[in-house]
């Protein structure tokens, strides 16, 4: 049980890993873009919304896309006052219950509510932020679902792993004499 | 019942406390109880699920922040930095320069811990690299213990109070809407706000006042207890006057170059900070490829500086009518110059990619980058219920209510800040609690760019507040064995009493924190 649990997990893993070490990527594109632009302004005296646009761009994917990986990673800061010293089968039904009562019901909430705009503006394709910048809003705006399914892939790993150790606790205690 | 009912803002706070505690990621925790409770309000009639669907325009202008546009970049360069041995040499240098005083060591800890606060503003990378380097040093030599780890750690947090810093973009995001916010409420039509670079400006004499107030603690100490920090006794070698300035003098042009545009107004934050972590890559580069040619390098430092004679000399703008025949030239010139500069920066790159640094570079900024955004989406959901559930109308009256006017709202404010930074860290801080609490202060007469010093000063101290302050954290994990964990502790407190002096003075005597801005911003 606690071994299909951990192997489904794992599977789940790899959503958040293919696409958070791809998009770790982008940091360094935005780097250039914005450089390439702050050149362009003051030594050549230009300076364009599309290039401005672009980094904007640039960092909303960052920022949105990577959510899932960092909490892969541990990246989201927890308040270990009580769960740094706890064992790990107490550590598990923390992650498995705040999965299921916090992370879960927010995503949904945002992916309810984001939804909606998300459809509106690929209907009628909208447009740039300002005059003259990227005409594909509808991008960023979906970037807001995105974000939410992400962390539930990556919630839904974290339970399921969870589990495995609350599963593979049982059975020892029962199974051995 | 009903008691119960009305109260739903006021449980919903009391339950994100106990909650935050069980040790479920914050973030989450924050908006799945904001969730919980807007389900709850509906089904009592509290709460219109309907406000609901501001979400994803809050969501998206948190995303499209142009302010906030600058936290990745100044990350980068953060981790950049941290990874290229700069701190290393500056802390060898000082410790030849000031070794042989009394306390020597640990003052030279703290004008470190303020070079690196200037150019990365990483708590955490400071704290290891001193604790590594300079701990065993001070060990060695035979400082008191608490005293030693005090200085690691206090320098560390000061990359939060000086600029630039992650904390006081946030800050200013968080003052400035808090301000707007109050302005809207005092039926005023056409709003000030207030700019990262006023807050940068507003934070650098009180950031160097605390560098000030350390660096005096320790002299003092030293003096009265001289055998708590004795002179070197080993020798650090000759103090060879070539090497100080080769050290010293490149990460000294970068804080130039990134503080000098932001607070010269010449810059926005999100230029400057493309700017400082090209920058670093630079200062970098060299180190982790010490075997490889340096003229790439060389070449496009010097290119840099071509540029910037050239359009000083010649109009480069090449987007108009007419361009006499010189400027057209200089223009050639300077577009050669240019394809020398991405040399450079490819060829760093190219090293750091081989040296196996830009890997990690580039998945930290993106999992503190997404930290940090998560948190403000987080909190953005989190007050859109409060709020529905007329929590800031609760807190606006018991704001206003405290007794002793403006001084007992403030003096709750900051308390309820600096005990909440035992358990917490900056962005938790300024996302959850300030949003509520800034317009009402604002609102009863405070000047926004003070209050946002006080609470800087305030908000550094979260980091080195036991048990969980994160320069205590990350102490812990660099420091030898022989230093314990009620070592680190006690030597804290007396940085911890130094910063609420901060405050007080602060407090006193506004003009630390507003003058530098007044005169840089009108």
């Amino acid at each position: 049980m606690a071994d299909l649990l951990e192997r489904w997990a794992a599977r789940l893993d790899t959503v958040n890993a293919a696409v958070g070490l791809t998009v770790r990527w982008v940091a360094v594109g935005m780097l250039v873009i914005q450089f390439a632009s702050v050149v362009l302004r003051y030594v050549f005296g230009t300076s364009e919304i599309f290039v401005q646009e672009s980094v904007l761009y640039l960092h909303a994917a960052l920022l949105m896309l990577g959510a899932g990986y960092t909490l892969a990673v541990e990246g989201h800061v927890r308040v270990d006052i009580f769960y740094g010293e706890a064992s790990p089968r107490r550590k598990a039904a923390v992650d498995l219950i705040g999965t299921l009562v916090f992370l879960v019901p927010a995503c949904v909430a945002i992916l309810r509510y984001s939804w909606p705009s998300m459809i509106r503006s690929w209907q009628i394709l909208e447009g740039p932020i300002s005059v003259g910048g990227i005409p594909a809003s509808f991008l960023l705006k979906s970037l807001i679902p995105a974000f939410a399914a992400l962390l539930l892939i990556q919630g839904a790993a974290l339970a399921l792993r969870s589990a495995a150790v609350l599963a593979a606790g049982t059975t020892r205690e029962s199974g051995t004499p | 019942m009903s008691l119960i009912v009305d109260s739903l803002d006021l449980i919903l706070f009391v339950a994100l406390c106990a909650a935050i505690l069980a040790g479920y990621p914050v973030v989450f925790t924050l908006a799945g109880l904001g969730v919980l409770f807007a389900l709850l309000g509906t089904a009592t009639g509290h709460f219109d699920l309907g406000l609901l669907r501001a979400l994803s325009q809050r969501v998206y202008s948190i995303m499209t922040n142009e302010v906030l546009l600058a936290i990745p970049l100044f990350v980068m360069m953060g981790v950049i930095l941290e990874r290229s041995r700069i701190a290393e040499e500056l802390l060898e240098e000082m410790a030849r320069l000031f070794g042989a005083v009394r306390g020597g060591l640990a003052v030279s800890v703290t004008l470190v811990g303020m070079l690196l606060a200037a150019s990365t503003g990483i708590v955490g990378a400071t704290v290891v690299t001193m604790a590594l380097i300079a701990l065993p040093t001070m060990l060695r030599n035979g400082y008191d213990r608490r005293l030693a780890a005090g200085a690691v750690t206090s320098a560390g947090t000061l990359g939060q109070i000086i600029p630039p810093s992650t904390m006081l973009i946030i800050l200013a995001e968080v003052m400035s809407s808090g301000y707007q916010q109050a302005q809207f409420a005092q039926g005023k039509f056409s709003v000030e706000t207030i700019s990262v670079g006023q807050v940068f400006a507003a934070a650098l004499v009180p950031g160097l006042m605390m560098v000030g107030l350390y660096v005096a603690w320790i002299l003092i100490l030293s003096a009265l207890r001289p055998r708590m920090a004795p002179p070197m006794a080993e020798s650090a070698g000759r103090v060879d006057p070539w090497r100080v300035l080769s050290v010293l003098v490149p990460p000294v042009v970068l804080i130039v170059a990134v503080l000098g545009s932001i607070l010269g107004g010449v810059a926005t934050p999100t230029e400057a900070a493309s700017v400082g972590a090209i920058g670093a890559l630079m200062l970098a580069a060299p180190r982790l490829a010490p075997d490889a040619s340096r003229w790439p390098i060389r070449a496009a430092v010097a290119a840099v500086i071509g540029l910037l004679a050239l359009s000083r000399l010649f109009d480069l703008r090449i987007a108009r009518q007419e361009i006499t025949p010189v400027d057209q030239a200089a223009i050639w010139v300077a577009i050669a110059l240019t394809v020398v500069l991405a040399w450079g920066i490819a060829v760093a790159f190219l090293r750091a990619g081989r040296a196996g640094v830009l890997k990690p570079v580039v998945t930290s900024t993106m999992t503190v980058t997404a930290m940090i955004f998560a948190m403000l989406i987080g909190a953005s959901l989190f007050s859109l219920v409060f709020r529905g559930l007329g929590g800031d109308v609760r807190v606006e009256e018991f704001l206003t209510g405290m007794p002793g006017g403006q001084l007992g709202a403030l003096a709750f404010v900051m308390a309820l800040v600096f005990v909440m930074g035992f358990f917490l860290d900056f962005v938790e801080i300024s996302v959850i609690v300030l949003p509520i609490v800034v317009p009402v202060l604002l609102i009863m007469g405070m000047d926004p760019i003070w209050l946002a010093v006080m609470i800087a000063i305030n908000l550094q101290t979260s980091f080195m507040t036991p048990p969980f302050g994160f320069s205590l954290f990350y102490l812990r994990g660099a420091a030898p064995k022989e230093v314990r964990t009620i070592d680190i502790y006690r030597g804290i407190i007396p940085f911890v009493i130094l910063n609420l002096i901060g405050i007080a003075l602060v407090y006193a005597v506004p003009t630390i924190g507003t003058w530098l801005p007044g005169l840089l911003f009108g």
